[in-house]
């Protein structure tokens, strides 16, 4: 039985909480007032923060903050892919930036160097930048989802920011929206009238990298069990293996994991799964290294890619992708599988086609998260 | 620093010359034994106290040419009762000196023991002529911790002061199984750096400590082998990148082997573009006159007809 006044692990190291002076009264504000409330981060710093002013810090070492943010810029985003891959096309809903989880490979390290959790407060703007992305035409199709500066569920037991969504985006059955996580939280679950317009996702990975690279984040069993929950109750989930990281023993553990998988949903209630190799703006590796001295991965043989991000030598990636590919086929995964931000030539040497072979992948995915 | 500004001559006998805040010690030169032979002494050496009688603070030079030259020195008394002052007296006194990588860690390396490292960047850097904060402050902090031999090895130029992070980053043992690549060879930075960070990461990517990576890579025979030091460097920053990117290499090697095939007798060049990335090969000829470029279109037509285009082009894929 958990302790109602003890927050989830990831937010624990959450010691004050920031908000723009024009944000103070929003509803936001209030629900994560109420929230913290009864709990032990009660009493932690509540900071006005006035307009104008661009930088708050955090005080210890090791303490996060929580910055509620009137946000000025475009809330509907398209996905940073680069033209030298393939992209799957995913448009981006910006709710927030940075995320409490530690996981030693990940880019939000180098895009956010400070510790301090920035939501945005100012839903009433959001929505309404939504609505009329979204109403404009009901015929078009749209594929979105928040986890890319932030995970979709970290902060949800504060915020209630995907259940917020999910209840908002009922009017628009022209959008499906994937919630990205590595932590388990299905408070969003009831908000959803249409299991088929939601896409809970979660991150898997090799047993030795859940628990030697990702720290704060729930088990590989609590994704999977909260996986099959969403199946049970209707929804198709999607499961990323992103990144997929060359290290000693990578074959057994990637194949435990997959076939681990199966025990807890088939392959008819998965969506999509993508598959992605380990890669990284050039600045990221010191930071790794920094940050996590025994992250060996980062040494092995990466090259400059095509889009200037290092990336593990082809042969490498290829051989990785064609083990889980073909132990995933055995499974009975076949149009579920892609690749994210792959070249022409991994997807023919893996699948034997490439996206234009069937349309594009955007359209696939695309055709996938509507169930057509 | 206070000073007792007391001019004295004493014997260069009585004058002790053995404390360690002297850091930048080195014989005299010719040049100032002829001098000080000619025109005397124009410029004090500074001496303190010790109560255990007068102990040299700054001008060792200038008390070994004149003690040769049997004459008595010029001293002037200075109150420096720690080591700091004494320290910080020596580096005014050779305050004109052209310093180099070495010379600033032996400097540092007398001052750390005596400040905190805070104190240190600020109050010593720029004294060498390091900026606090720099990439240089950086390394020379990294170069406090290291043991012998390496301070001699960049003393001796054998090593660059830029190795300092990555060696700092070395356990001990590696760094112990480095150093006999550093003990007669003269490195330069890129290729000091390069090699020893290779065999760091390749260290971390293996698991395996660095002497064994150095007996598998043939590194460690090569000292041995009687080749030139240009050579030598060549073969070993060679293998240590073999070692690091071991699959890359191979592939590399494979490619140039077959384009050699392919461009053999001609001026056409066939490389790789985006190390494998992607499959095919670029072609890259210089022509500066018709004739050369009706050549070159006659071999590029001869080196068409050659079997091997489908194996280079594919390399890098996957190989079942």
């Amino acid at each position: 039985m958990t302790d109602p006044a003890q927050l989830p692990r990831h937010l624990r190291r959450i010691g004050r909480v920031f908000v723009d002076e024009s944000m103070l009264d929003s509803p936001l504000a209030r629900r994560v007032r109420d929230r913290l409330a009864g709990t032990t981060h009660a009493d932690i710093p509540w900071i006005a923060v006035p307009e104008g002013q661009d930088r708050v810090e955090c005080a210890g070492r090791d303490e996060q903050a929580l910055y509620l943010k009137e946000y000025k810029g475009r809330f509907l985003r398209f996905c940073p892919g680069t033209r030298a891959y393939h992209c799957c096309g995913y448009r981006i809903i910006h709710i927030g930036e940075n995320c409490p989880m530690a996981c030693s490979y990940c880019i939000l390290q180098a895009y956010f160097q400070d510790r301090v959790l920035k939501v945005w407060a100012n839903q009433d703007a959001l929505f309404r930048e939504l609505a009329e992305g979204f109403g404009a035409d009901r015929t078009s199709r749209f594929r979105v989802g928040t986890g890319e500066f932030t995970d979709s569920l970290a902060l949800e037991r504060l915020t209630g920011y995907s259940r917020d969504l999910v209840g908002f985006l009922a009017d628009y059955d022209n959008v499906v929206l994937e919630l990205k996580s590595k932590v388990v939280d299905l408070s969003w679950m009831d908000a959803a009238t249409r299991t088929d317009r939601v896409l809970p996702a979660w991150s898997l990975n090799a047993p030795a990298i859940n628990q030697g690279q990702e720290f704060d984040v729930s088990t590989l069993e609590e994704r999977l069990t909260a996986a099959r929950t969403c199946a049970e109750a209707g929804f198709r989930v999607c499961l990323h293996f992103d990144p997929i990281i060359h290290f000693p023993g990578w074959r057994e553990g990637y194949a435990e994991i997959i076939d681990r998988i199966f025990d807890y949903v088939r392959p008819e209630q998965i969506a999509y799964m993508s598959l992605g190799s380990f890669r990284c703006m050039p600045q990221l590796t010191p930071i790794i290294a920094d940050n996590f001295p025994d992250a060996a991965y980062i040494y092995n043989e990466f090259v400059p890619g095509l889009d200037g991000k290092a990336r593990l030598l082809r042969p490498l990636r290829l051989e990785q992708f064609s083990f889980m590919v073909e132990r995933l086929r055995r499974h009975g995964m076949d149009e579920q599988l892609y690749f994210c931000m792959e070249s022409t030539e991994v997807w023919n040497e893996v699948f034997g086609f490439a996206p234009q072979d069937f349309g594009g992948l955007n359209r696939r995915l695309m055709d996938r998260a509507f169930g057509n | 620093m206070p000073t007792t500004p007391a001019l004295r001559t004493l014997a260069a006998d009585e004058i002790r010359t053995g404390g360690d805040h002297l850091f930048w010690t080195a014989d005299p030169s010719e040049t100032l034994s002829e001098s000080l032979r000619r025109t005397g002494q124009t410029a004090p050496v500074l001496v303190r106290d010790t109560g255990d009688g007068p102990e040299l603070v700054a001008g060792r030079a200038r008390l070994l040419a004149l003690r040769a030259l049997g004459r008595p020195v010029l001293v002037l008394m200075v109150d420096a009762p720690a080591d700091l002052d004494a320290g910080l007296l020596y580096l005014a006194d050779n305050a004109a000196r052209p310093l180099d990588d070495a010379m600033r860690l032996a400097a540092l390396r007398f001052f750390a023991p005596l400040l905190d490292r805070a104190a240190l960047a600020a109050d010593i850097l720029p004294r060498l002529g390091v900026r606090p904060g720099s990439k240089d402050a950086r390394l020379l902090d990294a170069w406090l911790d290291l043991p012998e031999p390496w301070p001699g090895h960049l003393a001796e130029g054998r090593v660059p002061l830029a190795a300092g992070e990555v060696l700092a980053r070395l356990a001990p043992a590696d760094r112990e199984a480095a150093a006999p690549l550093f003990a007669s060879l003269g490195w330069s930075r890129s290729n000091g750096v390069n090699l020893l960070t290779w065999l760091f990461e390749a260290g971390k990517m293996t698991g395996k400590p660095l002497a064994d990576l150095l007996a598998e890579s043939g590194m460690a025979d090569v000292p041995a082998l009687g080749l030139s030091p240009k050579d030598a460097m060549a073969r070993l920053v060679a293998l240590a990148r073999q070692t690091r990117y071991p699959a890359l290499s191979a592939l590399q090697a494979e490619f140039e082997e077959t384009a050699r095939e392919l461009s053999a007798g001609t001026a056409w060049r066939v490389v790789q573009p985006n190390n494998f990335e992607t499959g095919g090969a670029e072609l890259t000829i210089q022509v500066k006159t018709p004739a050369q470029l009706a050549r070159a279109v006659d071999d590029l037509d001869a080196m068409a007809a050659k079997p091997g285009w489908e194996k280079l082009w594919n390399m890098g894929g996957r190989r079942d």
